[in-house]
């Protein structure tokens, strides 16, 4: 069958960000110390999800984003109203987030990352097939899973941050942007890198898309 | 559509509002080369993407607060209410510690007052009525210029700079010293340029009696609100220059 009968690309067939980026979060009326506890509610789990993907260690992310938090709450209690209502909150605590991590980072050996985290390998395994529909076949998921976490803490952390905030976090351009603070074109650029190197460590199999019409069984026996 | 401006769009698509979309379609539906590093790509960013989330450990919410509390020497908000006095409108910052900042209205606005104080301090303030303690500490100064320190809290301060103000506070009202005076009266003769520093830094004036502390030569130097507040301060408690 040819690639063009099976068409490789539309909007079926286009990744979705992650459900839990796409849910809309509450919105505070005007961050401050007063109602900081259910600031912390709302966003500890994307802040710890995004350290540990940084950094990938558990014992770590809960650090960074407990400073990173410590940190939120000086600045704010700091901040006169106008700048409170003008804040906005969710790339700024992204920002904080990474800078306690590159911070924290620097003063380990990036060669000593560990893998601990990413999970457990068998739990990844056991998992049931959620996420996005998609009319393709990716081949060994699972497995390739595991690879993908560990090859994402080999990028250097400029371009692990770009492809975690694009990929996993599931923010836009401009709001990568303004968490890096980076020109756009520099974060599409930054994601692209990341992509590339990632393909390069993993080779040409992990993840990859094979056309619907195909089974994964008789890509690999081509 | 070149190959090359094929890769380079690939991730712009994904959001849907790449204009040249149908352009890059019709290309890769057209170029095997393109499709393979299209597959590639979005393969990587497909298995991305489906990375399981991740829960924090649990109790983190409670843990974070903790951190917090214990971190942050002080964590509430001041208040601040305005008060009027002879020499104008008075903004009083407190705490159920004391009094922590005065501030002169000179015109420039509440809005700019809060925002500088608010930085001074390091903490918010919530605007708020002067409760009667406040008032009357207040009024007290300008009655009898001799307010009870204990209603005023300068813990903040550094210690060489809580000394500076308490010696300038034992300044009787119209009269005035040198910098000196106070560098020698807390035993660090030299450090004459450091109380100027402690008088300018004083987040309580009138209250602590800084403009009680003039140059060598008899000049009243700086202060915050102007050299004519001060000149009008002291002429309030009686201190007349001639006579020095």
């Amino acid at each position: 069958m040819s690639a063009l009968a099976a068409p490789i690309i539309g909007d079926h067939h286009r990744v979705t960000a992650p459900a839990a980026a796409s849910h809309p979060l509450p919105s505070h009326p005007v961050p401050g110390p007063e109602n900081f506890e259910s600031i912390v509610d709302d966003y500890q789990r994307r802040l710890y999800g995004f350290a540990l993907r940084m950094t990938g260690n558990r014992e770590d992310a809960e650090e960074i984003v407990q400073d990173a938090f410590v940190r939120a709450y000086r600045a704010l209690a700091k901040m006169d109203p106008q700048q409170r209502a003008e804040l906005r909150l969710q790339p700024w605590l992204y920002t904080i987030t990474l800078n306690v991590t590159r911070n924290r980072l620097r003063s380990k050996r990036p060669t000593n990352v560990a893998l601990d985290a990413l999970a457990d390998p068998d739990a990844l395994l056991n998992e049931t097939q959620e996420g996005p529909d998609q009319p393709e076949q990716i081949v060994d998921r699972a497995a390739d899973m595991v690879l993908v976490e560990q090859a994402l803490l080999q990028l250097p952390m400029h371009l692990r941050a770009a492809a975690t905030l694009r990929f996993i976090e599931g923010r836009s351009h401009p709001e990568i942007a303004e968490i890096l603070n980076q020109p756009i074109g520099t974060v599409k650029s930054h994601v692209h890198r990341a992509v590339r190197i990632l393909r390069r460590i993993l080779g040409p199999q992990v993840g990859r898309i094979v056309p619907s019409d195909r089974p994964a069984s008789q890509e690999e026996e081509e | 559509m070149r190959c090359c401006d094929v890769e380079r769009l690939w991730d712009e698509m994904r959001d849907g509002v790449e204009p040249r979309r149908e352009h890059v379609l019709a290309h890769l539906r057209a170029c095997p080369e393109c499709q393979e590093i299209y597959r590639e790509n979005e393969g990587i960013a497909y298995c991305l993407t489906c990375l399981p989330p991740v829960d924090p450990p649990q109790r983190m919410v409670g843990k974070i607060l903790d951190h917090i509390k214990t971190t942050v020497k002080i964590i509430s908000p001041d208040s601040i209410a305005g008060v009027d006095s002879p020499i104008g409108k008075l903004y009083v910052a407190f705490r159920h510690s004391g009094i922590t900042a005065v501030a002169l209205d000179r015109g420039e606005g509440e809005e700019a007052i809060l925002a500088k104080l608010q930085r001074r301090l390091g903490r918010g303030l919530i605007p708020s009525q002067a409760p009667q303690w406040v008032s009357d500490t207040v009024a007290a100064f300008f009655r009898t210029h001799q307010p009870d320190l204990e209603k005023v809290d300068i813990s903040a301060l550094t210690p060489f700079e809580q000394s500076a103000l308490r010696a300038a506070a034992t300044i009787p009202p119209g009269e005035v010293r040198s910098y000196r005076w106070v560098a020698e009266k807390l035993g660090q003769p030299t450090a004459v340029r450091a109380v100027g520093r402690a008088m300018a830094r004083n987040p309580v004036p009138l209250l602590y009696p800084c403009h009680r502390v003039v140059d060598a030569s008899g000049a009243l130097h700086q202060y915050a609100y102007g050299v004519d507040v001060k000149a009008r301060i002291l002429a309030l408690e009686g201190y007349q220059p001639a006579r020095r």
